[in-house]
């Protein structure tokens, strides 16, 4: 809505947002004369199927007759597709509507001399003022318009990319000579507020070498988003592959061919829509690529089209993978018997690997107590605490840690342990693994 | 309802005029190419008070007009009682061999499909979505059955009208369900009726304007180009709907279309321009015409195109969209836009037929 200082002018701004005009849609209720003048099943009547159509279509053709000055057209069909209400016809705008962040503003402006007299040397600005900068759209300064005679218009059209959340106002000044010969001054104030059209949630997860991004775009728009490009930029050292689940439709349209691709369209106001990308580290031997810290990941270029292709576009902030942290030292599992029996010791084959430049050690493996400090179902048979030798700068050694199940059916080997006795210090325990336990 | 006894003699030609199809019907179908709705609904209550009407057919043809006015005059409560009243469209009452003595030997449902339709249609309009959806789907397995009975008989002329109410009813369908923005069914349903060799070139435009509604603009202009083709190998005997000057300019239309989506209004207006200049009164090359101007920055010649038709072809051009349309333009051109919208009203008041809602003027 529009505000203006006190005292009379010449001149006023009106304003109306120009984003693209929108398809009439409207089924309507237009027929044809078969099923209106007879009833449906006549037709069966021989004597009718022969003798109708003729009489029909001389109706047809009076309704369609361009001298016929009637109103025809809003009554019977004219081409069988008319029942869709979808003419084509367009219309402008109709309401401010909402404004999104990425989108563009555009807007007509029109400067109305509304007095009876002339008006002189106007100087017209129009500016987006934000909380944070002052935008110039328009300045005739060094031209001003020279006059604008009474009852007429000066007429310009703004454009601006959306690029900041929150409150903005359309500025719009004059400065000109009344018919008095006095100079005025008229500013309008427009204003709206830029809001949020998307939410992009992201998860990461390692498996092994292949780093997995999900990201789930949510739709906080009142209308539908054509998704026209979702990419993902990877980071420096990275590359990535965007993985999609098969059609649901195998292409089966020979005489539609080109025409369908399906369109990826995230539903208004809540809509969601996932994508799945493969990310790898350029080079596979990376150690010297795991530096200590935050691991960024890349970003997400987002390209989307509302009503009639309006587009709007977004990049999101940088995407953080799972940190990395060094690792000095490395346990991990090799071998679990396949079969293991109830109440009979099984020997589980493991590997230590010092990942340091340095002898780390002597170590002892244990397996610790849970939380929950339940009793195990899964314990090591012998000694609770098996000690390890020194292992020299990035050597490893293999052991075999021998284990005795209490329980049948799934059971967990969890909380393998290492720690160092000489730094004393007790890495992380391993992942639980599940095992199977038969009866003898 | 009673047997009256038959009062026309068999061998006269039953179908030569609409006089002889149902009491006065030149009279209604007059009355209702003119939009005169209430003049209906008088001729149909004046009918019915004076026992005018003679057969049961006759008074479903005036029910079926009722129905008809109430819903163009927006009494879409009124027209649904009246719906009700039937209670059952398959009922005997309404089959011709229940009446041997006046319908002889014919046999079948003497309901207009208008009936039907417009029972499926006004829950939309009564704010009862599902209810209205539902209806139009059951009414198309009703039809899809009709259509294999006939088929079964050899009945070919009434599989003929059938098919084409199918193709009607989809046609409904797309159009409620593109108004409720659920594009992937509208294109999941033009799909289905374009893999079923129904080709014609107006449904596939309109599939390429729903491509450019969502944005899929390189699915849009695989649409246009095919209309294009269907218009280049079109035979002399074509049996498409459409004329010659039609087909032409609904190609100007779709290249107008793309170019208007890409924003080159200049280019725009000139295949519109070569529309309105074939056929003065296409008025979706007008009324867009009229849109582009105004993108151009042309507020002034956008408000006189649209005048001019509202002068030249007023049957045509009197439509509520065009009519917004030039409201929203006298609103941003003028400050004391008032008397110039007051002024369109008045004309409109005198012109226009009864369905036509004024409301549209915003005054």
């Amino acid at each position: 809505m529009s505000t203006t200082q006190q005292g009379t002018h010449s001149l006023a701004f009106r304003v109306m947002r120009l984003c693209k005009p929108s398809f009439h849609v409207e089924p309507p209720f237009r027929l044809d004369p078969a099923d209106l003048f007879v009833g449906e099943d006549i037709f069966d009547d021989p004597l009718a199927a022969a003798n109708l159509p003729p009489l029909l279509s001389s109706q047809l053709t009076k309704s369609m007759d361009s001298s016929d000055l009637t109103y025809g057209n809003r009554f019977l069909l004219h081409h069988p597709s008319d029942a869709m209400g979808f003419s084509g016809l367009l219309l402008l705008p109709q309401s401010f509507g909402a404004i999104y962040l990425g989108e563009t503003f555009c807007s007509y402006i029109s400067i109305n001399n509304n007095s009876n007299f002339e008006v002189r040397d106007i100087i017209i600005k129009a500016e987006i003022q934000t909380e944070r900068q002052r935008i110039l759209l328009l300045d005739t300064s060094k031209s001003p318009v020279e006059s604008v005679r009474a009852g007429g218009r000066y007429d310009f059209i703004v454009e601006h990319d959306v690029k900041e959340l929150g409150a903005h106002t359309l500025v719009c000044t004059a400065l000109y000579n009344d018919n008095d010969g006095e100079r005025k001054y008229l500013p309008q104030f427009f204003k709206f507020v830029v809001a949020n059209p998307l939410s992009v949630r992201t998860k990461v997860r390692t498996v092994k070498e292949t780093t997995y991004l999900e990201a789930c775009i949510e739709n906080h728009t009142k209308s539908n988003l054509y998704m026209d490009q979702v990419e993902f930029e990877p980071a420096p050292h990275w590359s990535a592959t965007v993985l999609k689940a098969d059609e649901l439709h195998p292409a089966d349209n020979s005489s539609t061919g080109e025409i369908f691709k399906p369109p990826i369209l995230i539903r208004s106001g809540g809509g969601i829509h996932n994508y799945l990308y493969q990310l790898k580290l350029a080079s596979p031997d990376s150690a010297q690529m795991k530096v200590e810290g935050t691991n960024i990941l890349g970003k997400l270029q987002i390209t989307w089209r509302t009503n009639l292709g309006e587009p709007g576009r977004l990049q999101t902030q940088q995407i953080l993978g799972t940190p990395i942290s060094r690792k000095e030292i490395e346990l991990q599992i090799l071998e679990i018997p396949s079969l293991i029996n109830l109440d009979k010791s099984f020997l589980v084959h493991l590997n230590l690997t010092n990942h340091t430049d340095r002898e780390l050690g002597p170590f002892e493996v244990q397996l610790s107590q849970n939380s929950a400090h339940e009793e195990k179902k899964v314990m090591i048979n012998g000694l609770q605490t098996m000690v390890l030798p020194q292992v020299e700068a990035f050597g490893s050694t293999d052991f075999h840690l021998s284990l005795i199940a209490t329980k049948l059916g799934v059971q967990r080997i969890s909380g393998i342990t290492v720690s160092d006795t000489t730094e004393k210090k007790t890495y992380d325990p391993l992942p639980d693994v599940e095992i199977f336990v038969e009866s003898d | 309802m009673d047997e009256p006894s038959p009062t026309v003699d068999p061998l006269t030609n039953q179908f030569g005029s609409l006089n002889d199809l149902s009491h006065e019907l030149a009279s209604l179908q007059d009355l209702a190419m003119r939009g005169s709705w209430r003049s209906i609904l008088d001729k149909v209550s004046g009918a019915r008070s004076l026992d005018l009407l003679a057969k049961p057919h006759d008074h479903l043809i005036y029910l079926s007009y009722n129905v008809l006015a109430l819903t163009k005059l927006r009494r879409f409560s009124d027209a649904s009682n009246e719906l009700d009243s039937l209670h059952d469209f398959n009922s005997h009452h309404y089959k011709y061999e229940t009446y041997p003595k006046l319908y002889h030997t014919r046999s079948g449902s003497m309901v207009p499909f208008s009936l039907r339709f417009i029972n499926a249609q006004l829950p939309f309009k009564l704010g009862n979505r599902q209810e209205g959806l539902d209806r139009f789907y059951l009414l198309l397995n009703f039809i899809r059955q009709k259509i294999k009975d006939k088929g079964i008989h050899s009945l070919q002329e009434s599989v003929k009208i059938w098919r084409k109410r199918e193709v009607f009813v989809l046609h409904c369908l797309i159009g409620q369900h593109l108004g409720a923005k659920e594009f992937n069914v509208c294109l999941d349903l033009i799909r289905d009726l374009i893999n079923h060799d129904y080709l014609d070139p107006v449904l596939v435009s309109k599939l390429g304007y729903i491509q450019m509604q969502i944005g899929d603009f390189e699915g849009a202009k695989g649409s246009f180009h095919r209309v294009e083709t269907m218009l280049n190998e079109r035979k002399n005997d074509d049996s498409s709907a459409l004329s010659e000057v039609e087909f032409r300019n609904l190609v100007n239309r779709n290249k107008a279309l793309v170019f208007l989506v890409g924003k080159d209004y200049v280019s725009a207006v000139r295949e519109y321009e070569e529309c309105m200049e074939r056929d003065p009164a296409d008025v979706v090359a007008v009324n867009n015409k009229a849109l582009c101007l105004m993108y151009l920055r042309d507020l002034s010649d956008s408000i006189k195109v649209l005048e001019n038709s509202l002068e030249r072809v007023p049957t045509v051009a009197l439509n509520e969209t065009l009519v917004v349309n030039l409201c929203s333009m006298y609103e941003l051109a003028y400050v004391n836009h008032s008397e110039i919208k007051r002024t369109l009203s008045n004309w409109i008041a005198r012109v226009s037929p009864d369905d036509f809602d004024a409301s549209c003027t915003r005054v």
